[in-house]
C-alpha cells in the first residue's frame, strides 16, 4: 500500500512541478534560514573557545554616577467642616536625579572595590580593545591591542599555538611581553608560526611575543583584540588615575551557571555601600553586572533598562523563529488544499473501491511526509553550503558558523510536525466528501 | 442478491425538493444481469448508486447479500463496498497518475493481502479483459474501450459478487461498447456475477437477463 502511495505521491510531484517546486522551495529554504539562525546562535551564545564557561561568567561592562537631590512635594488638601475650612498638608519625600555620568569602570574602581566577590571563583580586570596604528615597511597596519592581568588567561581559554600566557609575576614585574593572536601575526610578521621573541612595537613601545593563540571564532563582541599586554604596561598616569569611570571590564567566573545569580547580587550589594569620592558631584552609583545573555542582549538592543533589553532580544528571536516556521506551514497548507482538491476523483475511486476516511486521510499525510522530507534533503544541502559560503567569504569577519546537526535534527522534526499538520486539515475535509460529489469532480456538492 | 424495499430519495435545496426516486421497490437475484433503462433525470444513476452504497437513500431498506446495510458505520460499509462490490463508470474514473496495473491493484490495497498476492491478481484480472500487455501503460497511453476495460479489470479483481456499472458503453463507440458488453455477459456467465448495468442503448439493454425502465424515479413497465 506504502508503495503505491509512493508511486503517485512522485508522479503528482513531478506532473505538478509549480506546486512541488513551491512547497519544496518553502520547506527547505525554512530549513536552510533555521540552521544558518541557529548556527550563528550557537556561535555567538554557545559555550565556545574562548569562552567556553560563558554561562558561568559575570560582567561589569557599566558603570553610572548619579546625583540625586532631594525632592519634596507638599500636597494641602482642604475641607470644611461646618462654616470652618480646614487644611490638612502631607509631605512625599522623593529623589530626583539631576546628572548621571555613564561609562566602563576604571581599573582603579575595580581593583579597590570590586576585587573581593567571595560568590566567585576567580575574576579578571581587562581593558577594552584599543586601535593602534602601526606603520611597518611604509604600510600602515591598524591592530587592536588590550590590556589584562594574569587571570584573564585562566578564564578565557584561548587555544595556544606557540608559547604560553603571561603569568601574575610577569604581571607584577610589568615585563614588555605580548600575546598575539594568529592574524595579528600574519599581518604583522607576515606568518603565521614561530613567531616567539620577535618584537611587537605598539604605541611606541617595544613588546617581545610570549604567546601566539588561535584568532578567536566566536565572541567577538568581547574578546575582539589581536594584542594582549599585562595591564602593568599601561601608561603610569592611567594605572594612577583615581576616577571610578574609565575603559575597563571585569568578568567573574562562577564554579556553576547557578551561582550567576549570587554573583550579580553580590556585586550589587558591594556597590551599594561604596563611599562616593566627592558626593557634591556624584552621590550615587549604578553597577550593572550581567549575565553573557544579558550583556549581549544589552549589546544589541541597547535599551536603558537591562531587563527590558533581555525581553526584547528573546522577543525578537522568539518573533523571527516563529515568522520562519509560519510563512511555509501557511504556505504548505495553501498548496495542500489545492493539491488534494484537485484529486477528487481520485479519491471517489478509492473511497468507491473500499477506502475509508481513515485510509484517504492517512494516503495525503503520507505525501506531505514525503515532501517535507524531501525539502528537508534539499534544505541540508543548502544549508550546508551556504554555511560554507559564509565562512569562507568571511561576511562575518572571524566568524566561523558551524552545522549543527542536533538543530537539524530537531528542525526536520518541526518540519515533520508541520508537513503532518498541513496535510491533515484538507485532507480530512477530503476524506469526507460524498463519493457521488467527488466523482463528479464537484467538491462543493 | 439486492433487496430494496420502498426506497426514495430526495434531494433538497434551499428553495427546491426534487424527488429523484419515488418508493422504489426492486430485487435483484444472484447471478442475475440487470438492466436499468430511462430517460435522462429519471433516477437511474441514483438508483444505481444507492445499490452501490454510494449514496444514500431519504428512506427505505436496503439488504445485500442478506444483509441490512443502512446500519453499518462509514468504515464498515467501506470495507462491505470493497469485498462485495465492482464499479464500472460511463467516464471510467481510471487514476491518470498511476500504471494500468496499479490501477486494478486498487481496490486490492484497502484488503489485507501481500503485494505479490495483488499483483498475481490483478495480472489474473488483466488477462481476463485482454489486456495484459498494457500492463505497464499509462491510462493516457489507452484508447476510449482500453481504459474501460482496464476499469472492468479493477471491477473485477477483488472477485465481487456485484459489479455496478453507470452506462458503461456511454463513452464508445459500437465496436467498442459491443467488445465491453461481451466481457460483461461473459463475466456473468463464467463467474455468476450479479450484474446491474445503467443503459441508453436499448441493444445493449436487450442482451441482459432482464430490463427494468423507469421515469420520473418510479418502475414503469
Amino acid at each position: 500500500m506504502l508503495k503505491n502511495y509512493f508511486k503517485i505521491a512522485l508522479k503528482v510531484m513531478m506532473r505538478k512541478k509549480f506546486f512541488s517546486f513551491i512547497s519544496l522551495f518553502g520547506i527547505s529554504f525554512t530549513l536552510m534560514i533555521l540552521m544558518i539562525l541557529t548556527a550563528f546562535l550557537n556561535t555567538e551564545l554557545g559555550n565556545n573557545a574562548p569562552m567556553s564557561k560563558k554561562d558561568k561568567m559575570v560582567f561589569i561592562d557599566q558603570l553610572s554616577l548619579l546625583y540625586m537631590r532631594p525632592d519634596t512635594t507638599m500636597v494641602l488638601d482642604s475641607t470644611y467642616v461646618g462654616e470652618i475650612l480646614e487644611v490638612d498638608t502631607s509631605y512625599t519625600y522623593d529623589k530626583e536625579q539631576t546628572s548621571r555620568s555613564s561609562s566602563s569602570p576604571s581599573l582603579h574602581f575595580l581593583e579597590k572595590h570590586m576585587k573581593d566577590i567571595k560568590a566567585a571563583d576567580n575574576y579578571s580586570f581587562y581593558s577594552n580593545g584599543h586601535s593602534y596604528d602601526v606603520f611597518l615597511n611604509n604600510n600602515k597596519l591598524t591592530l587592536e591591542g588590550c590590556y589584562t592581568d594574569a587571570n584573564f588567561w585562566e578564564i578565557f581559554d584561548f587555544q595556544f599555538i606557540e608559547g604560553n600566557a603571561f603569568v601574575k609575576q610577569q604581571l607584577d614585574n610589568q615585563e614588555p611581553i605580548a600575546v598575539i593572536t594568529e592574524r595579528a601575526a600574519i599581518e604583522y610578521f607576515g606568518r603565521a608560526r614561530q613567531v616567539l621573541g620577535e618584537e611587537i612595537e605598539l604605541d611606541r613601545k617595544i613588546y617581545k611575543v610570549s604567546g601566539l593563540v588561535k584568532t578567536p571564532t566566536s565572541g567577538q563582541m568581547f574578546l575582539d583584540s589581536d594584542v594582549y599586554i599585562p595591564y602593568t604596561n599601561m601608561h603610569p598616569k592611567a594605572l594612577s588615575e583615581t576616577h571610578f569611570l574609565s575603559n575597563f571590564h571585569a568578568v567573574y567566573l562562577g564554579s556553576s551557571p547557578s551561582k550567576t545569580p549570587l554573583i550579580k547580587s553580590e556585586i550589587e550589594k558591594t556597590a551599594s555601600f561604596i563611599k562616593m569620592p566627592n558626593p557634591e558631584r556624584y552621590n550615587e552609583l549604578e553597577i550593572y553586572a550581567l549575565s553573557f545573555v544579558e550583556d549581549y542582549a544589552h549589546d544589541i538592543v541597547d535599551h536603558d533598562e537591562v531587563a527590558q533589553s533581555k525581553r526584547i532580544f528573546a522577543g525578537t528571536l522568539i518573533g523571527l523563529l516563529a515568522l520562519f516556521f509560519l510563512l511555509p506551514i501557511l504556505n504548505l497548507i495553501n498548496v495542500n488544499i489545492s493539491r488534494i482538491m484537485e484529486r477528487s476523483s481520485e479519491i471517489g475511486v478509492r473511497k468507491a473501491f473500499g477506502a475509508d476516511a481513515k485510509d484517504i486521510l492517512f494516503q495525503f499525510v503520507f505525501e506531505n511526509i514525503l515532501l517535507t522530507i524531501i525539502g528537508g534533503m534539499i534544505g541540508f544541502l543548502l544549508a550546508f553550503v551556504l554555511l560554507y559560503l559564509i565562512n569562507s567569504s568571511q561576511v562575518l569577519p572571524d566568524t566561523i558558523l558551524a552545522f549543527d546537526y542536533k538543530v537539524f535534527l530537531y528542525s526536520i522534526a518541526i518540519c515533520l510536525l508541520f508537513g503532518v499538520l498541513s496535510g491533515l486539515l484538507p485532507a480530512y475535509r477530503m476524506s469526507k466528501i460524498h463519493i457521488v460529489n467527488a466523482l463528479k469532480q464537484n467538491i462543493y456538492g | 442478491m439486492i433487496e430494496l424495499e420502498n426506497i426514495s430519495k430526495v434531494y433538497r435545496t434551499k428553495t427546491i425538493e426534487t424527488l429523484a426516486l419515488d418508493n422504489m421497490n426492486l430485487s435483484v437475484s444472484q447471478g442475475e444481469f440487470l438492466s436499468i433503462m430511462g430517460p435522462s433525470g429519471c433516477g437511474k444513476s441514483t438508483l444505481l448508486n444507492i445499490m452501490g452504497l454510494i449514496d444514500e437513500p431519504t428512506q427505505g431498506r436496503i439488504e445485500i447479500a442478506g444483509q441490512n446495510i443502512l446500519n453499518y458505520n462509514g468504515k464498515k460499509i467501506a470495507k462491505f463496498r470493497n469485498e462485495k462490490l465492482g464499479f464500472i463508470f460511463q467516464s471510467f474514473h481510471l487514476i491518470n497518475d498511476l500504471s494500468v496495473i496499479d490501477n486494478v491493484e486498487l481496490p486490492l490495497l484497502y484488503r489485507r493481502m501481500g503485494s505479490k498476492e495483488r499483483r498475481r491478481l490483478a495480472e489474473e484480472a488483466l488477462v481476463q479483459v485482454g489486456l495484459k500487455n498494457r500492463m505497464k501503460h499509462f491510462p493516457g497511453q489507452l484508447s476510449g474501450g482500453q481504459k474501460q476495460r482496464v476499469a472492468i479489470a479493477r471491477a473485477i479483481v477483488g472477485q465481487p459478487e456485484i459489479i455496478l456499472a453507470d452506462e458503461p458503453t456511454g463513452n464508445l463507440d459500437s465496436v467498442m461498447g459491443n467488445e465491453i458488453m461481451e466481457i460483461l455477459l461473459r463475466l456473468n456467465k463464467e463467474s455468476k456475477t450479479t450484474i446491474v448495468m445503467v443503459t441508453h442503448d436499448e441493444n445493449m439493454a436487450r442482451k441482459t437477463n432482464r430490463l427494468i425502465r423507469l421515469f420520473d424515479g418510479n418502475q414503469v413497465h
